[in-house]
């Protein structure tokens, strides 16, 4: 607790303040403009951090994840088209509820509940993350590595529609981490002499080209679509119909609370998605509705449901990357290049040996989601108005952010070649669906996992018998058996695929996402 | 979504033991005697590739038998290759002009060349856009973040 008000010490000041604001006004424009989102924003922005204090750095980046979570349900309810897929639920009723002239009401709601989720996670946060990080540092390699080996196995399972692409995506994230000079006995390993590649292939260009760059190929191939939509919602200027009444938000808080647990475990659990917390609620609050048969006309419960969820999701995914030092979003393993830059190892030992920028992350946090709020609240007609912005004059721009972030990496326009050559890879896993969030993890859990698995094997005197010894690590490695089977007999539940149709009906989105839970 | 799952098995299946037969034993030396060897992972994760993707192709060629070929779309349509074909022309042509003229020649050339290529015509457009964004990166960098890039 004291180290959190120094954390507040640290963050209150106008510089950092100042940069965490610019974080969540930036991320609340991108997660608007359909197609752009978190995972993009955070990766061009770590290297304009580079000159940052680090409380200033982290909360900047932590800024844009929160306020890119909150800004997709701009153009979710105003064009139907939700800036991220896990706002998808919110299209089903905020989008009606704007045709009626309702929009202001529904926004604001989508606000409001954004801001809930997203604080009450991050409470969420700060209070589990440090004593699962006490029982964490009890784990020894072998436990370790099979703790590794079932995230990545759970992540490949449920990312994508196919757990076998997913395997194999994750399979290739770990062989990539292991170009460059092996870490024991300094041989290179796929480095073809470049001295480029002796130290590994950086995490940043690679994330921005699979990412980011990536994604702008895929929305300029597809321009026409994007460009076709907007302008036709015409707003009500009746009081009832701008703001939220009373009895609204009585129905609303339940929905809201609800949605921000829902949406804190999907969170915890890795590989799940903000896309699996958002549906989840919103099948929650129907299931809890009186008259369920409305949803998708222009429930405000809907809007609620979906954004409290899709905000908390964002905070408590860090818990196991603070805790065990594993990330279980794209956005954690791309934050853990920001971290680690800035002088914070994830992971439990971070908590020991860095408590002050814990709590400054801590702190940076809380004050993200408070800025969240007045940026969201007064800010809001000018963003509906920046997701008319055609994307064509938008991309030029990241591109050359992606370009100039990868080049910083290193001052060197080798990692410009990086950043192009995982953008072709990028690029053909998102339209082959291999799931590049199991490969970005892959990647960062790689030289761990290598490492944990060197330890092992000399520590069971390479005899798999003496696992007996170890039964934390039995457990996992019966979960990542346990997680193959139950998955490949199909049961898994729809993550980020990025293909949820907003036009769906609440009906169909939560019938196939409850479906698809129960195995069918 | 089932061709593409077959070709893409088979092209993930031959890269693997390729890796596994070629690049491997050519690139990562065997190790001192008594340690884990260096190629042990990469050649594990090699192996993981290639049987799980000899495992995606019999499965989307048996699916493929059993379902009676339905014509599917196309996963990558001819826009979003023909995209990728020509944002990756103008990165060669920006990545050019910064080796051999200068880093704002190139930057500029992006921006222009993206511009173009995303269809937009507009003389103020593509004169404005190059400038006005090459003078916010220069203020960003230069002035408020008090670094160089180049």
């Amino acid at each position: 607790m004291s180290n959190l008000l120094l954390g507040f010490q640290d963050v209150l000041t106008i510089a950092t303040l100042s940069w965490v604001a610019f974080g969540v006004i930036l991320g609340y424009v991108l997660g608007a403009l359909p197609g752009l989102g978190k995972a993009t924003g955070v990766s061009v922005a770590i290297p304009l951090t580079f000159y940052l204090q680090p409380a200033a750095a982290l909360g900047m980046l932590i800024g844009i994840a929160k306020g890119s979570a909150a800004g997709s349900a701009v153009s979710a309810i105003l064009l139907n088209t939700p800036g991220e897929p896990s706002s998808a639920p919110t299209a089903l009723d905020g989008y009606p509820l704007a045709r009626q002239g309702k929009a202001q009401k529904a926004l604001k709601m989508g606000l409001f509940a954004s801001v809930i989720g997203d604080f009450l996670s991050t409470l969420v946060l700060i209070g589990l993350a440090a004593p699962l990080a006490r029982y964490a540092l009890l784990i020894g390699p072998v436990e370790l590595c099979a703790i590794l080996l079932f995230s990545l196995t759970f992540i490949g399972g449920l990312s994508g529609q196919s757990m076998t692409k997913g395997l194999i995506a994750g399979a290739l994230g770990v062989f990539f981490a292991t170009v460059g000079l092996e870490t024991e006995t300094f041989i290179p390993r796929f480095t073809f002499d470049m001295l480029e590649l002796d130290d590994g292939i950086k995490l940043v260009p690679m994330a921005i080209g699979m990412l980011a760059v990536a994604e702008m190929v895929v929305q300029a191939g597809n321009l026409k679509a994007l460009d076709s939509d907007g302008g036709r919602i015409k707003d009500s200027m009746e009081r009832a119909d701008r703001v939220i009444l009373a009895a609204e938000w009585k129905r609303c808080i339940p929905a809201i609370l609800r949605g921000t647990f829902i949406g804190s475990v999907v969170g915890i659990l890795p590989g799940l998605g903000a896309s699996v917390g958002s549906f989840l609620s919103y099948g929650a609050a129907m299931k809890a509705s009186k008259t369920p048969e409305k949803f998708g006309t222009g429930m405000i419960e809907g809007v609620a449901a979906a954004e409290s969820a899709d905000n908390a999701v964002v905070p408590s995914s860090l818990i196991p990357l603070f805790a065990l030092g594993i990330p279980g979003s794209v956005i954690a393993a791309i934050l853990i290049a920001a971290f680690i830059l800035h002088g914070l190892t994830p992971g439990p030992l971070m908590f020991q040996q860095q408590p002050r920028l814990v709590a400054d992350v801590y702190a940076a946090m809380l004050c993200a989601s408070v800025i969240l709020l007045v940026v969201g609240y007064t800010g809001q007609r000018i963003f509906a108005l920046v997701i008319k912005a055609p994307l064509r004059l938008i991309i030029p721009g990241v591109l050359l952010l992606c370009t100039i972030g990868a080049y910083m990496e290193t001052s060197s326009a080798f990692s410009i070649y990086i950043m192009l050559a995982f953008t072709l890879l990028g690029f053909f896993a998102r339209k082959l669906d291999f799931s590049f969030v199991t490969f970005l993890i892959g990647f960062v859990i790689g030289p761990n996992l290598e490492l944990s698995f060197r330890q092992t094997l000399q520590l069971l005197d390479h005899k798999a018998v003496n696992l007996v010894h170890h039964p934390i690590a039995l457990v996992f490695i019966l979960l990542s058996i346990v997680t193959v089977w139950w998955i490949g007999r199909g049961h898994r539940p729809r993550a980020d695929s990025g293909n949820q149709s907003p036009a769906a009906t609440p009906d169909h989105a939560v019938r196939d996402l409850t479906h698809n839970h129960k195995g069918g | 979504m089932r061709r593409a799952n077959v070709i893409s098995g088979v092209i993930l299946a031959v890269f693997g033991l390729i890796m596994l037969v070629v690049v491997i034993p050519w690139q990562v030396a065997p190790g001192p005697d008594g340690m884990m060897s260096p190629r042990l992972v990469p050649s594990i994760m090699m192996l993981v590739v290639t049987l799980l993707s000899a495992l995606l192709v019999f499965n989307n060629l048996r699916a493929i038998r059993n379902e009676r070929a339905v014509a599917e779309p196309n996963p990558i349509t001819a826009a979003e290759l023909g995209a990728l074909f020509r944002l990756g022309v103008v990165f060669a042509l920006a990545i050019a002009l910064y080796l051999w003229v200068s880093p704002v020649m190139g930057g500029a050339a992006l921006i222009l060349g993206a511009l173009l290529v995303l269809g937009e015509r507009r003389p103020v457009v593509l004169i404005v856009m190059p400038a006005g964004l090459l003078l916010a990166v220069w203020l960003l960098f230069y002035k408020v973040l008090g670094t160089g890039i180049v």
